[in-house]
């Protein structure tokens, strides 16, 4: 999850009127999590859907509803665009990425701190809702090193320009091959020979989407008017994005002007909706009885716009609020207004009787038995790695099930058995006092398509006298014992079990699994330097 | 102090009574007890305070290999005067017999005046001066012999530095010897009196460790009989699902990152087959195209994967048995396909309770939650506002941990969204509620290393007591 760094006092003058601990307590209960905390700022992780949090502007702007400072929406005021204000759209580019939206904004102040929110902001917008700057990316623009119109269009890879932070003119080829973000994004431009770029009037190349901007057009702090545009291969996405940055501008004090694109404009991308929401569901869901009017005092708390006619609610959220889909998530704003440490919890009316799974009931009264007969429990994962599985214990792993890229190379296969686990276990615990005897219950994996799951129970003794008597002895009690079971052995040959020694478990005429004493070679193989017995059973093919 | 005294010790006591200061032999020799049970009783009778043990040191010599050798065979100028004894001998035939010692011999007969040396026109001759009696240095030899001397018994120490300068001649070796003497108290023991057949049951005594189930299955095993006890039925799913159930269900969009490689383990070349009726997947499928505006895709839906939560199960379950009342619960492993550290492991355990209700809440929710936590000893909670991807509204716990005194977040919970239900023909509201299990048994367990839980340390896992 992101994290935002507040500074107090600059967040305390945004919103006005209340003092820092009021802010600090507030915070948690806007969903932000805080992270860390000192004198001077608060490091806090906002969730994914509401990256207007990602500034102190749009979490300021949330805490003055929260704290009653300011309520109800904070509208965006997007001034018409002058005749130049406008990104013409050549039509080879729709193939590529084909959405572009454009905004001005005037007569604001940058610092160094908003500068690093923006990029900030900008970043995080691109992994959220930009999927990574295939759905949408964002260029902010000095506007007076610019000559609008601008013209969004295909150049070939040959085309040259300056990169932001660098001063040689380079190919599109060469930015795509040699920098940090040609490397990482190029992918989202496929194979064809033409890239998207934004040229200014005076065909000086501003932007190089979704890639890297010119250093023409590098933000400073001197910079008082800004151009944003986003382009991107879903509409939706590219809107949601810019109406994000849009109000963050704003709360920066920037003047918006609309920009006209070929199909919409800024303005009509980023009007507020209206949703209705009915009062009842509000109090059924949170177990409340507010009226309409103090459900729609919450909303305006959350910065949306509310008017009730009866129990019937008419709902105004602005666009950057993409987070909400419908009632419901209306229905969590008016919790929010409310305040969640004021909800007194209570129990539901209804009275039903619990009980454990039969498996969970079955496994208990397995692993009793196995304590009983000494046999100390272990957990291992059910995601290990070849070299346990099936190198050192010489199995056959032709049907070895893998996970595909695990970030751990000890866990990239699906056990197909459990003691092989156990038997590292053994050999991690070389020096501990012995006898050692453990045993584990759990999911084993095997088949193809579906994969089948069972249930499994393994025990392995290591001691310097364990051998193949003491090892069915602890069988043929656990089955007795549990179900009253009269197993069979059979001779049988396992390339992890002694030649010899080894036999298959028997219930009625069925293979239920496999008892022995662990082959010298395999003991090897673990580094284990006593001998050690085992056996495990498929409880899912006789007993579950 | 145990005043029961093992046989062994009464015999030493008995010994020291009669005479007051032995050494370890000594003792040994007198009381016919063995070499370790003697080392024992002293130790004992140390510990306990009833005698003092004086150690001291003595220094001895032995004869080193080839010392032992000369003893036998005599030193180099021995055996060359025995060779001349008879006649004299030319100087090569000398040295084909002395080999190595010649020069040594030579050396040390002329020092001593034994020999005269000689010279014709074959070369040189050696004749004997006098047969000479036994030089001091070959009685030190004899002196020490096959045993050991004491330093200060050997007193011609001219001839001793002479032998200490032939290599490995000589060894001086140092032997710690420890004298007993009883303490105040144990004069006064009447030995044949005291504890007749008693044993000291103050003594430690061998561990045995008893076998025991683990820790972490203790701490599931524990929230499990919390669950059923608040009215919860258990129910199970597999650990690996199709990507529809872990996620399009669950009203995940395909390409939430979520989604990808990087955080969830896919199984690799394996797709789904009949994962779920046309009718679930078309209505899933719809609410995806109609909330998330994409192209919703089957062949993403179809891959495996490890489930990512236990709320694949939940969803499952609900699509199945469209239930009006229900209280069910579902725990199991979870997998993430993230870097294993202190606080993060691939494969780990969840659980996760819902309640179908016609009139439940939010606040019901919360009620049942505060329940959780009492019964698990935690009664210092708040709740936050938090964001899950198919609750609307959403609520995180924080619980106040007394030993580390501070907040820690556990579960999360809310109400699955009308997007995750309504497909399913689900219209009641879904409480959800649930997280991760380990968290709570590292607070339980004061671990601050999750992958403890399963590196199955022997010492761990004996050590660890039961109840915590």
């Amino acid at each position: 999850m992101p994290v935002v760094t507040l500074y107090l006092s600059r967040l305390q003058k945004l919103v006005g009127k209340t003092n820092k601990n009021k802010i600090i307590d507030a915070l948690p209960f806007l969903g932000l999590d805080i992270e860390e905390q000192t004198d001077q700022y608060i490091r806090v992780e906002y969730s994914p859907n509401r990256p207007d949090y990602a500034t102190d502007v749009g979490i300021a702007t949330g805490l003055q509803g929260l704290l009653g400072i300011k309520k109800g929406i904070a509208k965006l005021a997007i001034k018409k665009a002058d005749k130049n204000y406008s990104i013409k759209t050549d039509p080879a580019v729709k193939k590529i990425r084909p959405y572009v939206l454009g905004l001005i904004a005037r007569g604001g102040k940058l610092d160094d701190e908003i500068i690093r929110q923006l990029i900030a902001l900008q970043e995080d917008l691109h992994f959220g809702v930009g999927r990574r700057r295939k759905k949408a990316s964002i260029g902010i623009h000095n506007l007076d090193a610019v000559k609008l119109p601008l013209l969004y269009t295909v150049k070939s890879r040959d085309h040259k320009f300056v990169p932001l932070a660098t001063d040689k003119k380079v190919s599109v080829s060469q930015i795509l091959d040699t920098m940090d973000a040609g490397k990482e994004y190029s992918p989202i431009l496929g194979n064809a020979s033409g890239v998207p770029m934004i040229l200014d009037a005076q065909q000086n190349t501003i932007s190089f989407p979704p890639i890297i901007n010119s250093a023409l057009t590098t933000v400073t702090t001197s910079t008082t008017n800004i151009l944003v545009e986003v382009t991107g291969n879903d509409s939706g996405a590219v809107s949601d994005t810019l109406s994000v940055v849009a109000s963050a501008l704003q709360g920066l004090g920037f003047t918006l002007y609309d920009m006209k694109t070929d199909k919409k404009s800024s303005a009509d991308s980023l009007k507020a909706r209206n949703i209705p929401l009915d009062s009842n569901l509000v109090n059924q869901t949170l177990g409340l009885n507010l009226s309409s009017a103090q459900i729609c005092n919450m909303l305006r708390k959350c910065r949306l716009d509310a008017v009730a006619r009866g129990k019937k609610i008419s709902c105004t959220i602005p666009s950057y609020r993409f987070d909400i889909f419908g009632p419901m998530d209306l229905v969590e704003e008016v919790a929010l207004g409310y305040g969640i440490q004021n909800l007194v919890p209570t129990l539901p009316s209804s009275v039903s009787v619990g009980q454990k799974s039969i498996t969970t009931l079955k496994l208990d009264q397995l692993g009793q038995i196995m304590i009983g007969l000494g046999y100390t429990e272990a957990l291992n994962s059910s995601l290990t790695s070849k070299q346990i599985l099936y190198n050192n214990t010489k199995r056959d792993s032709a049907k070895l099930i893998e996970v595909a890229e695990s970030k751990s190379q000890e866990h990239t296969v699906l056990r197909d058995s459990i003691l092989p686990g156990l038997l590292e276990n053994l050999s991690k615990n070389i020096h501990e006092q012995y006898p050692q005897k453990l045993f584990e219950t759990g999911i084993v994996f095997s088949g193809n398509s579906p994969i089948i799951e069972s249930i499994s129970l393994a025990c392995v003794s290591a001691h310097k006298d364990s051998g193949y008597t003491e090892i069915k002895s602890v069988l043929k009690s656990l089955l007795k014992t549990d179900s009253n079971i009269e197993c069979r052995t059979k001779t049988s040959e396992n390339p992890m079990f002694a030649k010899g020694k080894t036999a298959n478990v028997l219930v009625g005429d069925k293979k239920v699994g496999i008892v022995g004493e662990i082959s010298p070679e395999v003991i090897e193989n673990f580094k284990i330097r006593v001998p050690v017995s085992g056996f495990e059973l498929v409880l899912s093919d006789f007993i579950l | 102090m145990s005043q029961v005294l093992h046989p062994i010790e009464k015999t030493i006591i008995k010994l020291l009574q009669a005479e007051k200061n032995l050494t370890e032999s000594q003792i040994m020799e007198k009381t016919k007890l063995s070499a370790d049970q003697t080392r024992r009783g002293i130790e004992w009778l140390r510990l306990k305070n009833l005698a003092v043990v004086q150690e001291s040191e003595q220094l001895f010599f032995a004869l080193g290999k080839n010392g032992l050798v000369a003893n036998k065979e005599g030193l180099p100028e021995r055996k060359l005067v025995n060779l001349v004894s008879g006649a004299p001998v030319p100087f090569d035939e000398l040295r084909k017999k002395l080999l190595d010692e010649m020069n040594v011999a030579i050396a040390n007969a002329k020092k001593n005046d034994w020999i005269t040396i000689t010279k014709n026109d074959s070369g040189s001759i050696v004749s004997l001066k006098t047969k000479p009696d036994p030089t001091s240095e070959e009685k030190i030899l004899s002196q020490i012999g096959e045993g050991k001397v004491q330093q200060d018994q050997i007193k011609d120490s001219a001839a001793l530095e002479s032998l200490k300068k032939r290599p490995d001649y000589i060894i001086l070796e140092s032997v710690k010897t420890k004298t007993l003497s009883l303490s105040e108290q144990a004069k006064s023991i009447d030995v044949d009196a005291a504890d007749s057949g008693a044993i000291d049951v103050e003594a430690d005594v061998p561990m045995i460790h008893a076998a025991k189930t683990h820790p972490l299955k203790d701490t599931i095993g524990e929230i499990r009989e919390i669950f059923v006890s608040l009215g919860f039925t258990e129910i199970a799913g597999n650990l690996a699902q199709p990507g529809f159930w872990n996620f399009d269900a669950l009203f995940t969009p395909q390409d939430h990152p979520a989604r990808e490689m990087q955080d969830t383990f896919y199984i690799k070349d394996k797709l789904a087959q009949n994962f779920a009726t046309q009718a679930q997947i078309n209505s899933v499928s719809a609410s995806h195209k109609k909330g998330w505006k994409y192209p919703w895709n089957l062949d993403a839906a179809r891959k495996m994967v490890l489930r990512t939560h236990t709320t694949c199960v939940t969803i499952k379950y609900l699509a199945e048995h469209k239930p009006s009342e229900a209280r069910v619960f579902s725990l199991g492993r979870v997998f993430r396909n993230e870097k294993v550290s202190y606080k993060h492991l691939v494969e780990f355990n969840q659980v996760e309770g819902i309640v179908v209700g016609k009139n439940v809440s939010l606040r019901d929710l919360m009620g049942i939650q505060t329940q959780f936590y009492k019964k698990l000893g935690l009664n210092k909670i708040k709740f936050w506002p938090t964001f899950f991807p198919y609750t609307e509204p959403s609520l995180q716990t924080m619980v106040y941990n007394e030993k580390l005194d501070k907040w820690i977040e556990l579960f999360g919970m809310g109400i699955f969204r009308p997007e995750v239900t309504r497909p399913f023909g689900i219209t009641r509201p879904v409480l959800a509620w649930g997280g991760g299990i380990e968290r709570i048994a590292m607070l339980k367990y004061g671990l601050d290393d999750v992958r403890e839980f399963y590196n199955n340390n022997l010492s761990w896992l004996r050590s660890t007591p039961k109840c915590q």
